[in-house]
């Protein structure tokens, strides 16, 4: 006869594990990227501004133009690859600015931690569902690779360099940022300044999701 | 004097602060304050138009107009003023067509004056975020026969943020068809107009659907959806069908009924159907006795006539004119014109009255040759009418009544269908039925012609004048309409047979008399014969 605390306990270890296998399914549910990169962009995006009250305005002085890349995603094929992957440059650059101890202190610490822990989510998503996309493309070269066999096939070029050209220009853009931290020595109005920029960069790859919902 | 007083105290003493004064506002105008202290900002961007509005705190101070200036966070730029925003009583400002990047921080700056000085200086930072969802906007649904068309209306001023913002903030519709609800995500692309079109298809036939606009949110909690707008989807086609098949078969129905009515109508009037039923008397067949016995048709009045067929071969003409008898003795039958077959009657009638000294000459002249059969002289038949219709085969006639007894051959009709041979087969005779209606009896022209021929009443063209005869010497050949009785002969008396009386003589004087009353007599000079 099974008593009542082991049936809750048997019951509650089978719904943990059903949990963490739903939870793994959904998160490797790259199917829908574009939902969970638009979802968390937002919340990251709102974290932002509500991290600090309003910007200071003696730091306008100080503001530098950090000239965020607008073409990116010129290229069109492969899109959706390519939007992942700068999400995923993006993300990665973006943690590490945010992971420095150097933050200020007059921010609100738990915006602080809610950005850096949606940012390092959205890391492992990525880097997941780019692995299978990788995989897959595996397999379909060496099946082509089979097909045409013998003969003397260009490869296509894919859209790794481009993609690479595009990943260059957000390292370099985050880059300045986080030269402009050092050199304004992780001041006030310096990390006002960065928090803005990163806002700002947010909206706009909250735009590209856009793009991958239309195509 | 107080008032130069007032005036020396105030010089140099009073100059100070007034200098002080003025180099404080000098100072805050050329390096004004960034602090929002004295009044807030607001910025209130809904559907796609930002309108920025400000309200002191401080209401002691009062400008009595403002103007607003303006950066950007994404470049070192300087204040940029808002030309519709320059020295305004109002306490807000439009910034629709000035503010248009969305990604970038807008850095505003209000100033206020009272005259020409500043009293306050506002400044803010605003990222053109929806402080609220974007308001629906606004559509229109028009049902047709297989889908329901979406007219969604873009009712914004600025084109510049239209263009790119309406391609992030995706319009959606959602239809909604019982309890389920499907979500559509239109295609906006390119330049977009202030509307488009969307076409919801694959649709239920009799099923109420009602459909909601809005843009999609940055926040899904909270999605601004407009009011439900419904119309029930019925396939034209299948209405437009059934009475498009109802309409066609009364049509259909109506030609039927006009062919059917004008085929009636025509036919009545050809007479094929609804014929008269007032029929003539001859035709009213009611009588049952009638359609059941029916009346023979009455018969005709005919007189029996034994045909008597003698064979005779043909006499070839040898181009000798001497033999006259052959020529007065043949009665080549040849038609009467009018169609009739004319059969010369051979013979010649022997005279009953014994005071005529023709009675010799009266004979009945042997048509036939020597070796032709013997004529045969069948006996009257008392109730036989005189047969008076030419026929088939060769016939000889006796009259027993009258004063004569007549005998007659009548040849075979050359054109008679009837083999000869046939009538051989009958022993020589034939016996008929004679209409004397239908037949015409002439006498010849020829007086050496003996022969006699038979014609109806009917053709008058025939009728041969006849002289005067002399009753004595003649014997009568009557044909009545009624009834034809050949002037039979006495028994007693006999007619010389022609045997003794030579062939190629010929004594017949035949006096032609008229009876006046269509009849035609022929006066034959009867020969002996055997």
């Amino acid at each position: 006869m099974i008593t009542k605390p082991d049936g809750i306990r048997k019951y509650v270890w089978l719904a943990c594990l059903m949990g963490l296998f739903i939870t793994g399914i959904l998160s490797l549910d790259c199917n829908s990227l574009n939902v969970r990169l638009r979802r968390v962009t937002w919340q990251n995006l709102q974290l932002l501004s509500t991290m600090s009250n309003s910007f200071p305005i003696e730091c306008l002085q100080e503001r530098k133009a950090f000239e965020l890349p607008q073409e990116i995603l010129s290229y069109t094929q492969p899109l959706q690859k390519n939007i992942k992957e700068a999400f995923y440059e993006m993300s990665k650059q973006a943690f590490h600015i945010f992971t420095q101890d150097t933050f200020q202190s007059t921010w609100e610490e738990k915006h602080l931690r809610q950005v850096q822990i949606g940012l390092d989510h959205q890391l492992q998503y990525l880097e997941q569902c780019l692995e299978e996309e990788e995989e897959e493309n595996e397999d379909t070269r060496e099946r082509e690779e089979l097909l045409s066999a013998g003969e003397e096939t260009l490869r296509k070029p894919s859209g790794a360099p481009v993609l690479q050209l595009g990943n260059l220009d957000l390292r370099r853009y985050f880059n300045r940022i986080d030269r402009f931290l050092k050199d304004k020595k992780h001041s006030h109005c310096a990390w006002e300044i960065v928090r803005v920029e990163i806002r700002r960069c947010f909206y706009f790859f909250q735009k590209l999701t856009a793009l991958l919902r239309r195509r | 004097m107080l008032l130069s007083q007032n005036v020396s105290a105030i010089g140099p003493l009073n100059l100070y602060p007034m200098v002080h004064i003025s180099l404080v506002f000098g100072i805050s105008y050329v390096a004004p304050v960034l602090s929002d202290e004295h009044c807030t900002l607001k910025m209130r961007f809904r559907n796609f138009q930002s309108v920025l509005s400000w309200e002191l705190k401080n209401h002691s101070i009062v400008p009595t107009h403002y103007t607003l200036w303006y950066t950007i966070m994404s470049k070192r730029e300087d204040m940029k003023v808002v030309k519709d925003c320059i020295n305004v009583t109002r306490s807000f400002c439009d910034l629709t067509d000035v503010w248009v990047n969305t990604t970038d921080m807008y850095i505003p700056q209000v100033v206020g004056f009272r005259e020409n000085a500043k009293l306050v200086i506002c400044m803010g930072s605003f990222f053109l975020v929806p402080d609220k969802p974007l308001d629906p906007p606004e559509f229109e649904i028009v049902g047709f026969t297989n889908h329901i068309s979406v007219n969604v209306k873009f009712q914004f001023d600025s084109p510049g943020i239209l263009s790119e913002e309406l391609q992030f903030y995706l319009a959606f519709i959602e239809e909604h068809a019982g309890n389920s609800v499907k979500r559509h995500q239109p295609q906006i692309t390119g330049n977009i107009t202030k509307n488009f079109n969307y076409v919801i298809d694959k649709l239920i036939p009799n099923t109420n659907y009602c459909i909601s606009v809005y843009f999609e949110p940055k926040d899904p909690r909270k999605i601004n959806r407009s009011p439900l707008k419904c119309t029930l989807f019925r396939p034209r086609r299948e209405s437009e069908s059934s009475e498009s098949a109802t309409i066609g078969g009364i049509i259909t129905l109506f030609l039927i009924t006009a062919v059917f009515i004008s085929t009636v109508m025509i036919l009545k009037r050809i007479g094929y159907i609804c014929l008269r039923n007032d029929f003539p008397k001859v035709l009213n067949f009611y009588k049952l006795s009638v359609w059941v016995f029916a009346e023979l048709p009455p018969l005709e009045k005919v007189a029996t006539v034994e045909v008597i067929h003698v064979n005779r071969k043909k006499k070839v003409w040898n181009y000798n004119y001497d033999d006259e008898n052959d020529i007065e003795n043949e009665a080549a039958p040849h038609l009467i014109s009018g169609g009739y077959t004319k059969h010369g009657l051979t013979g010649k009638l022997c005279p009953t009255s014994t005071t005529s000294p023709s009675l010799e000459d009266c004979s009945l002249e042997d048509c036939s040759e020597p070796s032709a059969e013997e004529p045969y002289l069948p006996e009257p038949k008392g109730d036989a009418e005189t047969p008076m219709a030419p026929g088939p085969g060769l016939w000889q006639s006796e009259g027993t009544s009258g004063g004569y007894q007549t005998r007659g051959t009548l040849w075979q009709d050359p054109t008679s269908e009837e083999d000869s041979d046939s009538t051989e087969g009958s022993e020589g005779r034939i016996v008929f039925n004679v209409n004397l209606n239908s037949v015409c009896v002439r006498a010849l022209e020829d007086d050496k012609d003996s022969e006699v021929t038979l014609m109806s009443p009917s053709c008058p063209e025939e009728t041969v004048e006849l002289e005067d005869l002399n009753e004595t010497e003649s014997s009568v050949l009557v044909a009545s309409e009624e009834g034809t009785q050949l002037p039979f002969t006495n028994p007693s008396t006999e007619c010389p047979r022609p045997q003794d009386a030579p062939s190629d003589k010929s004594d017949t004087s035949d006096p032609d008399v008229d009876m006046g009353d269509g009849y035609i007599v022929r006066q034959v000079n009867l020969k002996k014969f055997n």
